[in-house]
């Protein structure tokens, strides 16, 4: 049975151009990862897409049209939580890659000693679990935690700093735990792309008399450009969706200073009265934003 | 290919044991889930030995699922129309059940008349289990609110134990401002833009954040006013100091810095483990709002409710189980009261011997015969369906009004958020 559908496979095979052949092999090798990622990525968005649809509460849904997406034009909280999110961006991401392209830097010199142990240690919070570590900084940043001890014994501070009572500390809190706990990770991607710039050019570029600072602004950055996108999108990606952190480190307080797109999808699913409806509205609003930033940031970095 | 056979006969074994797993049990078994190992776990447990002796055929499986997780999976099954996966009976938060009940409608078995004698529990916790009507839950756990002191703290600047009772908040403040004046220690504790301590004060009242008609009542609500006025004026003689956190929160009053706190009668369970504290503790009844009509000395905070899930195969057994244990049986409160200090909510445990007991912690006093005596009087309110919505808007409205914002306009806000959000 099995070896005549071979014979018959073949047969239909030889039927073809060597050109068409090797086509087919090549749509052999992608049909199985296309066909797990259509039914595992895009048949769930357009079904997400589908229930952002729907009106109603629990599973009393309804088709609504587009009433849910005239709701979050209105809704101060979801106006509130996207605010907070690009606060994030704008001040985490261009801070946490700068470093990283900084640290990169410094650890890709050779006659750096202990190089392998500064790269591990600033490496290491991307292995924590995300919930521990907010965890951890908030006993460190409470107003008789670690911190605030420190900075008064070196008489840096007056008082201690509320830092989870107010809004603007809450979300700078925020910032210093992303960029803790991401800095090493982005750092790991422009190591390996340093790697793969020619010392050669380096060299030359000191014969010709290029100071540090030229080199990195006229030979690392550029040659890394296609890195430093790669991460930017990432970044960009990944704190528009940030959750953990706002959950365990502040839970969105105080009084919604820190609340996040993701906590408030959570909020309206699970503690509030679920509106699953609105709730994959918002979802899609967020993917909507994680796509244009995307497709701006490839346009700006892309040369071709 | 000798890999590839060892796994597709790994495979073929593990399917042959799950299939006679499921065709081995042959009893009728009765899924649980609920939270807390010391305390719901231990109760059910002792409740599943007690249904042993009356029908041996039933097996009680018991699984620990934290509350939030709970929620979580049990809105993701019922949307999703998938509850196989869910069990016989869960555990609900009573603030949470309305909620649960209105939007996911036939998930949940109507319990009202399967011979369950709902009269012989508070009536406050029989109504908050109650959906138009229809009883949907065992009561269990009792949140009844106390205000735990301590005695030797009151005794450096003067004051006994009965000074505090059946007060006013004015007393109080004025009272706890002399405390800290001789002693330099508060007298209560509170988590920075939580609103617990508010909602238990609002209870004491009878009033709640919804009008008769389950509409969102804050601008207007000259009891919260009055609330939020007694709050400010115990932060400003600091009679109650703002922590952060649930664990500040505890180790606030185990490390003695704050002399007191009112919470639920479930928060015995974390003053008792400081055994140098032991003896210097008692508890009494709230002070109660003396400008508010109908205000009183008792409130409750938290508590939980056993729930049938309507999906059970055996709806009828899992409601005659709770019926027998829960809802029935004397003999199991009294076994775990001394060992957990499960306070329950059903009334005719009351009269037991074992809550006539003197708690030696609290020097003596019969701390659970108050408590049963004041979840008698603690005023019914409904939280309604949107009530984790009013809680944090008035969360919010609260750390805008200890930042400085004028309390009408905060208010004002609260009571708009929470009518955009009740669509």
């Amino acid at each position: 049975m099995i070896n005549s559908t071979i014979e018959k496979f073949k047969a239909y095979k030889r039927g073809f151009s060597i050109n068409k052949k090797h086509k087919m092999i090549g749509w052999f090798f992608v049909i199985p990862g296309a066909l797990l990622i259509f039914s595992f990525y895009f048949y769930p968005i357009v079904r997400a897409f589908l229930l952002s649809l729907q009106g109603g509460v629990g599973n009393n849904l309804r088709f609504a049209g587009a009433a849910n997406y005239k709701r979050l034009l209105v809704d101060p909280l979801f106006k509130k939580s996207l605010f907070n999110v690009f606060v994030y961006l704008i001040l985490q991401v261009p801070i946490m890659l700068t470093l990283a392209l900084i640290l990169a830097g410094i650890l890709n010199d050779k006659t750096l000693r202990f190089r392998s142990f500064f790269r591990t240690a600033i490496f290491v919070p991307c292995a924590t679990s995300l919930v521990s570590y907010a965890i951890i900084f908030r006993s460190m940043f409470a107003l008789d935690g670690f911190v605030n001890t420190i900075l008064m014994n070196m008489n840096l501070l007056g008082e201690p700093i509320n830092w989870l009572g107010g809004p603007w500390t809450a979300r700078i809190l925020i910032v210093i735990g992303l960029t803790w706990r991401w800095t090493g990770y982005n750092m790991i991607f422009y190591l390996a792309g340093l790697q793969n710039i020619d010392p050669s050019i380096y060299e030359a570029a000191k014969i010709d008399g290029a100071s540090a600072f030229d080199r990195l602004t006229k030979i690392t950055i550029p040659m890394l450009k296609p890195i430093i996108l790669l991460t930017t999108i990432m970044s960009t990606n990944g704190t528009l969706q940030i959750f953990d952190e706002t959950k365990n480190l502040t839970n969105g307080g105080p009084a919604n200073a820190t609340l996040s797109v993701s906590q408030y999808i959570y909020r309206l699913s699970f503690e509030y009265v679920p509106r699953f409806g609105y709730a994959a509205a918002v979802a899609f609003i967020v993917f909507i934003i994680v796509a244009i930033l995307s497709f701006m940031q490839l346009k700006v970095g892309d040369e071709r | 290919m000798k890999k590839k056979l060892t796994v597709l006969f790994l495979m073929i074994v593990m399917m042959a044991g799950f299939t006679t797993m499921t065709f081995a049990q042959e009893e009728t078994t009765i899924t649980v889930w609920c939270w807390d190992p010391n305390f719901n776990i231990y109760a059910m447990e002792e409740a599943a030995a007690i249904y042993k002796d009356i029908n041996p055929d039933v097996n009680i499986e018991i699984k620990e699922v934290a509350w939030e997780d709970l929620q979580t999976q049990l809105s993701t099954s019922l949307s999703a129309n998938q509850t196989d996966s869910l069990p016989d009976i869960i555990l609900m938060q009573d603030n949470a059940l309305a909620k649960n009940v209105n939007s996911f409608p036939n998930a949940f078995y109507d319990l009202s008349d399967s011979g369950i004698e709902f009269d012989k529990f508070a009536n406050f916790k029989v109504e908050l289990t109650k959906v138009d009507g229809k009883n949907y839950a065992v009561p269990f756990d009792n949140g009844a609110a106390i205000n735990a002191m301590r005695v030797d703290v009151l005794e450096e600047a003067g004051y006994t134990i009965e000074d505090f009772t059946n007060i006013t908040w004015e007393e109080f403040i004025e009272k706890g401002s002399d405390v800290k004046e001789k002693t330099g220690k508060p007298l209560l504790s509170a988590i920075a833009g939580q609103s617990d301590l508010l909602m238990i004060m609002m209870q004491s009242t009878g009033n709640w954040f919804f009008d008769q008609n389950g509409e969102p009542n804050i601008a207007d609500n000259e009891p919260l006013k009055e609330i939020i006025r007694v709050y400010q004026e115990l932060l400003e003689k600091e009679i109650l100091v703002q922590i952060n956190d649930w664990n500040q929160y505890i180790s606030s009053f185990q490390s003695g810095t704050v002399a007191g706190t009112m919470n639920g009668a479930w928060i015995i369970g974390s003053i008792v483990p400081v055994k140098e504290q032991a003896g210097n503790w008692r508890i009494t009844n709230l002070p109660r709002l003396a400008n508010v009509e109908g205000a009183t000395n008792y409130s409750n905070q938290g508590g939980s409710s056993w729930m049938v899930m309507a999906n059970s195969e055996h709806p009828e057994i899992a409601a005659d189980f709770l019926n027998q244990t829960f809802a029935g049986s004397k003999e199991l409160y009294e076994t775990i009261l001394p060992s957990s200090g499960a306070i329950a909510t059903y009334l005719p445990a009351g009269d037991s011997e074992v809550y006539n007991m003197p708690h030696p912690f609290f020097g003596g006093q019969k701390i659970y015969t108050e408590i049963i005596d004041y979840a008698a009087k603690v005023p019914e309110v409904d939280y309604g369906i949107y009530n984790y919505e009013a809680r944090d808007t008035i969360s919010t409205a609260i750390t805008q009004i200890m930042s400085g914002q004028d309390i009408q306009s905060a208010l004002d806000e609260a009571q708009s958020t929470l009518e955009f959000q009740m669509w």
